[in-house]
């Protein structure tokens, strides 16, 4: 499978977080979205005509939405990962799939306009990011009270990897994680999953490394 | 309006009446060798439970270069700060500078650690010397924590109630009786940790739970603060 992909961009971690964690092989054809703007030139736009990245490519088969990507990615791998097959882990899957577009809409957004200076009403981004966070934090604070980790069972699904990266990364819009409990230990759960990868800004539990023998840089 | 609660609100600083201890969070969102942000008036925290159990209160900024200790990490019975890795102990003690890992830190060299205990599940801090023992809220058990950004008198008018001497506000939503353990935080907005009685099963505490969020839109629809926001 080839994916378009940039380091920095949340949507495109979705894809190899996944693809890390159910073992599935990439091939990685780096985009230059920051400052190029690659993804609406002419290559790109003939593979994906919205001017957006990720893109994943198998023969036949070309996606440019990640929530497609994910579904693929764990039907050809690791089906575990798209619920038990009842219609109501399937149905809340894809509730959250769709709930992950507006965390991209609302806090990508505010992260784009912050760090890339995207023009938008970052006010009213921050709001409706808020808002989302809210939803997300009653949603696993309801599962935490019934003994369950993850978004839709007691193992991590792709709704998990749906909605983890632009919520970790929600602190670049200028959007605090502080007020969620269930938020924090939720990504604490994701970030300690066997397989787990980093981008920049999200890491790995340093607690789950050896601590250090030698001296460290910097002090 | 009892004395102890005119008190309480004039004071303003103060979740309760009856002591200085403000209920920070809630013992099941500390769990062991984890980290994560509290507050008392005018003050930030960095609330922490060892991998034995053992609770901390830490002020929020290293001694090193002020970096957040809640961004830091619990390895074993000492949390480590994120930038440069100076690791602290329970009673606050620096414990390891990696860039000097053959030196005893110096006695000076503290995370300022608060008085803090546990109770009813929940976490206490106290900034100064506590005289009395914090609030018991007999026959509750906790939900859990949220962030209400809304005044006090926006909260009671939602509630159709006063909070009490102990902090506590009661309300009923639709049915759903809950109890709100109240904390100040920073700017026009308050912590509320829900509380339920005691006997009360799984689907009651989700109940509890949403009727939180339902209060939560109430007050801050009336609260002219956040009516911008
Ligand atoms: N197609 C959606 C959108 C992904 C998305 O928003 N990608 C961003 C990068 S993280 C993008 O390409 N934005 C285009 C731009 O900002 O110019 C998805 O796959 O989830
Ligand atoms: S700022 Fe904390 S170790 Fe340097």
């Amino acid at each position: 499978m080839k994916l378009y992909d940039y380091v920095l961009s949340p949507s495109c971690y979705k894809i190899r977080l996944l693809a890390a964690l159910v073992g599935v092989e990439l091939t990685l054809r780096p985009v230059d979205f920051h400052p190029g703007g690659e993804h609406r030139g002419p290559e790109l736009l003939a593979l994906n005509p919205a001017g957006a990245i990720p893109i994943l490519e198998d023969d036949d088969v070309l996606l440019t939405e990640s929530s497609a990507m994910l579904v693929y990615i764990a039907s050809r791998a690791a089906p575990e990962w798209l619920g038990d097959g009842s219609a109501r882990e399937g149905a809340r899957i894809q509730q959250w799939l769709s709930f992950s577009h507006r965390l991209t809409a609302t806090l990508g957004s505010a992260r784009l306009h912050e760090m890339l200076l995207r023009p938008g009403d970052i006010r009213g981004l921050q709001s409706a990011g808020k808002q989302a966070l809210r939803e997300l934090e009653a949603a696993l604070t309801e599962q935490r009270l019934s003994d369950v980790e993850f978004l839709v069972c007691d193992h991590p699904t792709i709704a998990d990897i749906a909605c983890f990266p632009y919520v970790a990364l929600a602190p670049d819009g200028g959007i605090s994680l502080e007020p969620y409990p269930s938020i924090r230990l939720w990504q604490r759960a994701i970030r300690a999953l066997q397989h787990f990868i980093e981008m920049p800004g999200i890491h790995r539990l340093h607690e789950l490394r050896p601590a250090p023998v030698r001296p460290e840089q910097g002090a | 309006m009892d004395l102890a609660t005119l008190a309480w609100k004039i004071e303003g600083m103060f979740p309760n009446a009856l002591c200085q201890w403000v209920p920070v969070a809630l013992s099941v969102d500390v769990p062991a060798a984890t980290v994560s942000p509290g507050w008392l008036p005018g003050l930030e925290l960095a609330l922490w439970r060892s991998a034995a159990g053992h609770i901390a209160a830490s002020s929020n900024r290293c001694p090193h270069r002020g970096m957040r200790l809640s961004h830091g990490f619990v390895r074993g019975e000492n949390l480590s700060c994120i930038y440069h890795g100076w690791s602290f102990g329970p009673d606050g003690g620096c414990v390891r500078i990696p860039a000097h890992p053959d030196m005893t830190p110096p006695a000076t060299i503290n995370s300022q650690n608060k008085a803090v205990l546990e109770a009813g599940g929940i976490v206490w801090v106290c900034d100064s010397n506590p005289k009395s023992p914090p609030p018991d809220f007999h026959g509750l058990v906790p939900v859990r924590s949220l962030t209400i950004e809304a005044s006090l008198a926006a909260l009671e008018a939602a509630a159709r109630a006063v909070a009490d001497g102990k902090g506590l506000l009661a309300a009923t939503i639709d049915g759903v009786r809950i109890h709100m353990a109240l904390a100040p935080l920073a700017g026009p907005q308050l912590l509320a940790h829900v509380l339920v009685a005691a006997d009360s099963t799984c689907e009651d505490r989700i109940a509890a739970s949403r009727a939180a969020e339902a209060f939560r839109r109430m007050a801050e629809a009336m609260s002219p603060e956040s009516a911008a926001a």
